[in-house]
């Protein structure tokens, strides 16, 4: 059973190859292809990126109205993978498995966000895949000039939007 | 919130002020630092304590606290102070293993670090500091796999007494590195400073860890700032021991007696 690879088309800038790891993050891989096979991540935008930290997205039109999501999946981030730089991890709240659609690509080593122990604080972010191609497109988009919309920070000012999500295989 | 984010602390509207400490690496064989944090503990008129980790110069399980010793009687001047203001610590590099049931016996809550204050209409971002250190790339692959889940498990397992004889080795090998004169000794990457701050949107960074007390401005818009902790030694001539004391005028460095 190989990894499987979806591909993410960014308006106006290329394409992000992600390469997911279902041997260590089962349920979020299926999770995440579940979404991309439904057209949940098709326009939708990267709407929160803070440099050398994170970019974020898979929830949001353009516009910020929130698209309807599944439900909570159970965090996987005890899987011994790293919030290391261009993995890509589950976006969830404060409560540790309220993962549903969002994901971030990390743009640097967020060692803070790994699993240290199973309760509210150590829970961590599930790693679940990484970038295999396109890293540029990750650079330029984490580039974008951000700021507030509504109740969001760090909102890009133009819209950077996955016009598609695919699966390459799976 | 959605979304990957540092850890909050909303201080009650009703704190004047908050005292944040770090590196005072409490052990038996340091009696005068002891006495000093002991005082201090007694004396201060602080609302709330941050510890900032290495409050203990070292920390192998809570069950150390088990039984008389050391430990316990931290535990037990702990308890006394967090009856009279709330008690808040983050692990150090030396403290990492002091767990919830070590700090619930105390009375203390543990934090995240990095993690935010929110006092007196600032953010103040809170660590130790050693996961900024990013040219220590020895302390920084040490760290990872410390931290880590399963050398936990793995190393408190160990009998007690095999776990303190591992403690004093770490410790050694730890001092011998210190010491060391052709180590160069790694600060605090600034970048990475700014970067946290930014995110934070917080204006000062407190941390301890170099114990090299300092106020560094940092070369990024909006006045960013890194303050940096004394440790404490109350034996060393002349002796340190020291608060950073946060309040509505900001922050101001306050010798312990």
């Amino acid at each position: 059973m190989s990894n499987p690879q979806v591909e993410l088309s960014i308006k106006d800038h290329g394409t992000i190859t992600l390469e997911l790891d279902r041997a260590k993050a089962p349920k979020s891989v299926e999770n995440f292809l579940a979404y991309v096979k439904k057209g949940h991540y098709d326009n939708t935008v990267f709407h929160r990126v803070i440099p050398g930290f994170m970019v974020q997205g898979g929830g949001f039109e353009p516009g910020m109205a929130q698209k309807p999501t599944a439900g909570e999946i159970e965090n996987e981030a005890n899987n011994g993978l790293k919030n290391d730089t261009y993995t890509v991890a589950m976006a969830r709240t404060s409560a540790p498995h309220s993962a549903t659609a969002q994901f971030f690509i990390n743009i640097a080593n967020n060692g803070f966000l790994n699993h240290t122990a199973p309760s509210a604080q150590g829970w961590g972010y599930a790693v679940f895949g990484k970038v295999v191609g396109g890293t540029d497109v990750v650079d330029k988009i984490k580039a974008v000039k951000t700021g507030r919309k509504g109740f969001h920070d760090d909102v890009p000012l133009e819209d950077v939007i996955i016009e598609k999500a695919t699966i390459l295989s799976e | 919130m959605t979304g990957p984010d540092f850890a909050e602390i909303v201080a009650p509207a009703a704190w004047r002020t908050v005292d944040l400490l770090a590196d005072l690496h409490l052990q038996a064989d340091e009696p005068a630092t002891f006495e000093a944090w002991r005082g201090y503990l007694e004396t201060t008129p602080a609302d709330a304590v941050f510890f900032l980790g290495d409050l203990f110069e070292l920390w192998v399980g809570d069950d150390a606290a088990d039984s008389d010793g050391f430990e316990a009687e931290c535990a037990a001047l702990l308890r006394r102070a967090a009856e009279r203001r709330p008690l808040f610590f983050m692990h150090g590099n030396r403290d990492f293993l002091v767990g919830a049931a070590f700090a619930a016996r105390c009375g203390m809550t543990l934090v995240d670090d990095p993690c935010v204050l929110v006092f007196q209409g600032e953010r103040w971002l809170l660590s130790h500091g050693d996961q900024l250190c990013l040219d220590d790339t020895d302390y920084l692959d040490f760290r990872e796999r410390v931290r880590s889940q399963r050398w936990r498990g793995d190393f408190l397992a160990r009998p007690l007494m095999e776990r303190r004889a591992l403690g004093r080795s770490m410790r050694t090998q730890s001092e011998h590195r210190k010491h060391d004169p052709d180590a160069r000794w790694a600060d605090v990457d600034p970048a990475a400073a700014i970067v946290w701050l930014t995110h934070a949107r917080a204006r000062a960074l407190v941390h301890g860890h170099t114990h090299r007390p300092a106020e560094h401005l940092l070369d990024a818009p909006g006045n960013l700032r890194r303050i940096v902790l004394s440790d404490w030694d109350a034996a060393a001539a002349p002796p340190r021991a020291q608060r950073l004391c946060l309040s509505a005028a900001g922050a101001q460095r306050v010798d312990v007696r």
